[in-house]
């Protein structure tokens, strides 16, 4: 299955510019946590089985995947459902299932098969132009393993589906005035939202983000502390494992969610140039991953994985600066987290994949 | 086998999200380049409020000493308790908690806390000082318990004034400095001195605070110190008080069972060796922050403690005054020792007829038997030669008018009236007849202790008026220092006549037949003179009779000893005692620790079991004079006798 010329086109810049910022997240977490603890080596050793999982998800070809995407589609939506049933329970909401040294989070691979179940269903469509139809089944499709996880409930995760489901359907063809249609709704729908179904907490996060202060030792405190650790970072940081942001625990989760509040404050204006960069050219160079494919499928199938991935490093990025509502949304590659590595690096597996089978027919 | 079209559409729409990715990167770069470029000095300094503190460390104030060496005021390690709102989530909560396991007033702690309201939140609020072991242990379980973490536990040096002879009014007492305070050194919450020594010489006293700057934690809790300026202590002040002259004057006012004042003085420099003022309060309820109710007690008790009795209170000087007219008439060349009067029991001047106190009179007298039997037909006549002014004149010589400028906050003016005085206050001139009863220290003559004290001393060292004080030496960090005196307020070298006859008359008081028996003491020689401060005139007397004031006399007792170069001079003042020659054996107390301590003797001791001496009824006292009955033209004869 794996013929060696392949090795050959495989991106390793790419590549490389994924294990540097899982390397750069790691020294931030081994700040921030204090040391050299439990938390280090539990990321060590998911940096580790992604690494595994990637070279599985490159090896089999991505067709194949693709051919057998609808058991592996079931097989998700099932641990989801058994995650909501019998799921280990923490901070109020069931996600994980407790395998002893490891906490499975089958909400975070539902994201990468969700790429891979859109990109089979869309590219295998006969005609170039999707169809109301197929959206309407994209739609259920995605709808499925969205409502499950928001049930958990985790609406952070439930989100990541979403852009999913649009890029896959943008690539796809999906009409520009349908897009416009649905943003309008989306506005106009806002409201009613808020009226109807928004829990208080949800609603008291989003007014104390657009006014931290009326809340300033509440829900505002993390968004206030988050941009005072990355302003007081100045250009170039206050030194690793010097910053008294991190360090003094002002800021919250700062292993996790506020990684890179951490980086900020620490390596200042220059790391955060360098992180960013990182991330741009891993996005850009899938991107062109996408161009490149040989066949429909193959492209969506980036796009897919890509669109969660993006949204996530966008969003996370945006609330460690406090510019947005805090949401339980991690840094892909540098937060801590085993699953969401694990699934991260699993994705870029399949981005390679594609990269790397180009010209294979 | 994707068609041409399709890879076009793919190619556009990939175009876009190009764009749509780099132009949000771009904003993410824009936005970090604000918050750590553009703002970055408002970030950092609020990194640095976050997680520095920098702490206070009260500086302990001066030790107080006392002549001879020994420590009358100290510090001692006290527990404070403060909220600290910073880290507090509802502050109504915190206060109410505290309150309750400390058990505490909470409108006490309520208004505490509103007081320092304008001040940043990481400033921890003393809600309590002097804080029990029992309190302490309560509040720290909460604590630990996360109930309060807002509550911050601190070892402050708090101020220990001695207990037995406590010399409260002349130590004064601490206090949080008021707003009127602050400014010059002084910040919001010191301690300063508010009376006393503490008040007067705070700036020497209070030393300077240091400070921590403290890394914390989110949870308030110190990490570590990054820099610390350790407070420097107050200087150490020696006072001139005699701490055993000091207890025995007080031992003596307790023994005697009456309240008062009494300064006793060195008349060779002014150095106070002993200052009291009863009844007193307890300064070390002023040092741990003193609380409302006790606060309103002492405001209000009709004794007043708080008043410092020696410089604040006046009162008439009644006989003591007689030996300011003796001077005056001797010094102004009027008369020498030798001029004699006779007494029939009372005179007539200005168509009035004044009284002495023995009905059938004293008979013919010269200067020192005069003062002896504190005859005041002598007097009236001394003193109608004489004229107001020129009694005033040596008053003032003899430290007797105005301030003696002892370095006590709050003195009051002694009077002695003049023709000028009473020009400019009434509009009116003096009327010869008044001068009659000021003669003999009644009328308008109103004096302070302190001031009684200057004179009798004035008296003692043959005319140098010495300003009391009561500080002796400083230590400025290199070992004690002396004080140089203020200078001497005025120096008059009486002729040595009218020395020896002052002399002789004030030691006949105490060593012959005159009423300050109950003060001598053999081979010391001790002189003296009583005197009755009338509270009210005998008119009037009758007429307040149910108002329920405490309307008996005052009683004084002024002395030096020995008679020839006297080494201590003073006054015992007693409060409604009534009669002058109660004060002696205070006096008598004072003088023997004097000497006994001087000659290194152990001190004595006065016999507890004594109770106060019942005052026979028949018993005259001398000083209780009636100076003046009806008119003449209407009958010298009255119903009064």
């Amino acid at each position: 299955m794996f013929e060696r010329r392949l090795y050959h086109h495989i991106d390793f810049g790419l590549l490389a510019a994924i294990l540097a910022l899982c390397a750069i997240g790691l020294s931030q977490i081994y700040s921030a946590t204090g040391g050299w603890t439990a938390i280090v080596e539990t990321q060590i050793v998911g940096i580790l089985l992604g690494t595994v999982a990637l070279v599985v998800c490159l090896s089999i070809d991505y067709r194949t995947l693709a051919d057998k995407s609808h058991w592996i589609y079931g097989a998700v939506v099932v641990l989801l459902i058994y995650v909501l049933l019998f799921g280990a329970v923490r901070g109020g909401s069931r996600r994980w299932i407790d395998l002893g040294a490891f906490n499975l989070q089958p909400s975070e691979f539902a994201k990468a098969t969700l790429a891979l179940v859109l990109a089979k269903f869309l590219g295998d469509s006969r005609r170039g132009v999707v169809s109301n139809v197929d959206l309407v089944i994209a739609g259920a499709v995605t709808a499925i393993p969205l409502f499950i996880i928001a049930k958990q409930p985790d609406l952070g995760t439930a989100a990541t589906l979403i852009p999913v489901a649009f890029a896959v359907a943008f690539v796809a063809g999906m009409p520009m005035r349908l897009l416009g249609i649905l943003a309008v709704v989306a506005v106009l729908a806002a409201p009613i939202a808020w009226r109807f179904a928004l829990q208080d907490y949800q609603k008291e996060r989003i007014s104390t983000f657009l006014d931290p202060a009326q809340d300033a030792r509440g829900a505002g405190y993390q968004q206030i502390q988050a941009r005072i650790t990355v302003g007081s970072g100045g250009p170039w940081g206050k030194g690793f494992t010097e910053g008294t942001q991190g360090q003094l625990r002002f800021l919250p989760v700062a292993h996790n969610d506020f990684i890179f509040s951490v980086l900020a404050e620490e390596q200042g204006f220059a790391g955060v140039i360098v992180a960013l960069g990182l991330y741009f050219f891993i996005i850009m160079r899938a991107i062109q991953a996408a161009q490149l494919a040989k066949d429909r499928l193959g492209a969506y199938l980036v796009l897919g994985v890509l669109a969660s991935f993006t949204f996530q490093v966008i969003y996370n990025i945006t609330m460690s600066a406090g510019l947005a509502p805090v949401k339980g949304l991690t840094l892909p590659l540098m937060s801590y987290g085993g699953s969401s590595m694990i699934a991260t690096l699993a994705g870029f597996g399949l981005i390679l994949n594609v990269r790397m089978r180009r010209f294979t027919n | 086998m994707a068609s041409t079209e399709d890879r076009r559409r793919i190619d556009g729409r990939l175009t876009i999200l190009r764009w749509g990715v780099a132009l949000t990167f771009g904003a993410l770069a824009v936005g970090f380049w604000f918050l750590q470029i553009v703002q970055h000095a408002q970030f950092r300094e609020m990194a640095e409020n976050n997680h520095q503190r920098t702490l206070a460390l009260r500086a302990p104030r001066g030790v107080l000493f006392d002549r001879n060496g020994k420590v009358l005021v100290e510090n001692r390690g006290s527990l404070t308790v403060s909220i600290v709102r910073e880290h507090t989530k509802d502050l109504d909560r915190t206060i109410n908690l505290v309150s309750e396991v400390a058990g505490l007033d909470v409108e006490d702690v309520r208004q505490i806390v509103e007081r320092h309201k304008g001040e940043p939140a990481y400033r921890p609020i003393v809600v309590l000082e002097d804080a029990s072991l029992a309190q302490v242990a309560a509040l720290s379980a909460r604590r630990l318990d996360f109930e309060l973490p807002d509550v911050v536990v601190e070892e402050v040096p708090m101020r220990r004034y001695p207990t037995e002879a406590l010399a409260a009014h002349l130590f004064g007492y601490v206090g949080e400095a008021s707003d009127a305070q602050i400014g010059d050194g002084i910040a919001t919450g010191s301690i300063v001195g508010q009376s006393g020594v503490e008040r007067v010489y705070n700036k020497l006293l209070m030393g300077e605070d240091g400070a921590r700057r403290v890394v914390v934690n989110s949870m308030g809790r110190e990490i570590r110190t990054l820099e610390e300026v350790p407070p420097v202590a107050g200087r150490r002040v020696q006072l001139t008080i005699d701490y055993d002259l000091q207890k025995a004057a007080e031992d003596g006012f307790r023994h005697a069972g009456f309240n008062g004042s009494a300064v006793i003085l060195d008349p060779r420099d002014g150095e106070v060796l002993s200052l009291v003022s009863l009844p007193a309060y307890d300064p070390n309820d002023f040092a741990s922050g003193i609380d409302s109710a006790t606060w309103a007690a002492l405001n209000t008790d009709s004794l007043r403690p708080l008043q410092n009795r020696a410089i604040q209170g006046r009162y008439s000087p009644g006989s003591t005054f007689k030996i300011v007219v003796a001077t005056a008439a001797l010094e102004e060349g009027l008369v020498t020792p030798d001029f004699k009067v006779n007494c029939p029991g009372g005179a007539s001047f200005f168509g009035r007829y004044f009284m002495c106190h023995l009905r059938g009179g004293h008979g013919l007298m010269d200067m020192r038997h005069a003062l002896e039997k504190s005859c005041n037909v002598y007097f009236y006549t001394l003193g109608n030669m004489l004229g107001v002014d020129k009694i005033h004149k040596w008053a003032e010589k003899l430290g007797l008018a105005g301030k003696t400028g002892i370095d006590l906050p709050n003195e009051q003016e002694s009077l002695v009236p003049s023709t000028a005085w009473k020009l400019e206050r009434t509009g009116e001139r003096w009327y010869p007849g008044e001068t009659i009863s000021v003669s003999i220290g009644q009328g308008q003559v109103s004096v302070t202790p302190a001031s009684l004290a200057v004179m009798i001393a004035t008296v003692a060292n043959g005319g140098t008026r010495v300003t009391p004080h009561v500080i002796r030496a400083v230590d400025e960090g290199a070992g004690w220092k002396k004080v140089v005196p203020t200078a001497v307020a005025d120096r008059v070298a009486f002729r040595p006549e009218t020395l020896s006859a002052l002399h002789d008359g004030l030691w006949m008081v105490v060593n012959a037949s005159g009423t300050g028996g109950r003060a001598r003491i053999a081979g010391r020689d001790v002189s003296g003179k009583t005197g009755t401060a009338q509270v009210i005139s005998n008119q009037g007397r009758l007429a307040a009779r149910n108002s329920g004031r405490d309307l008996r006399d005052h009683g004084w007792f002024v002395f030096f000893a020995p008679r020839d170069n006297p080494q201590i001079a003073g006054v015992i003042f007693g409060e409604h005692n009534e009669h002058g020659f109660l004060g002696a054996p205070i006096a008598k107390h004072v003088i023997e620790t004097y000497f006994a301590k001087q000659e290194g003797r152990p001190l004595p001791t006065l016999d507890p079991v004594v109770p106060p001496t019942p005052v026979l009824d028949q018993e005259i006292d001398p000083d209780t004079a009636i100076v003046q009955v009806l008119p003449a033209a209407r009958g010298t004869a009255s119903g009064t006798h």
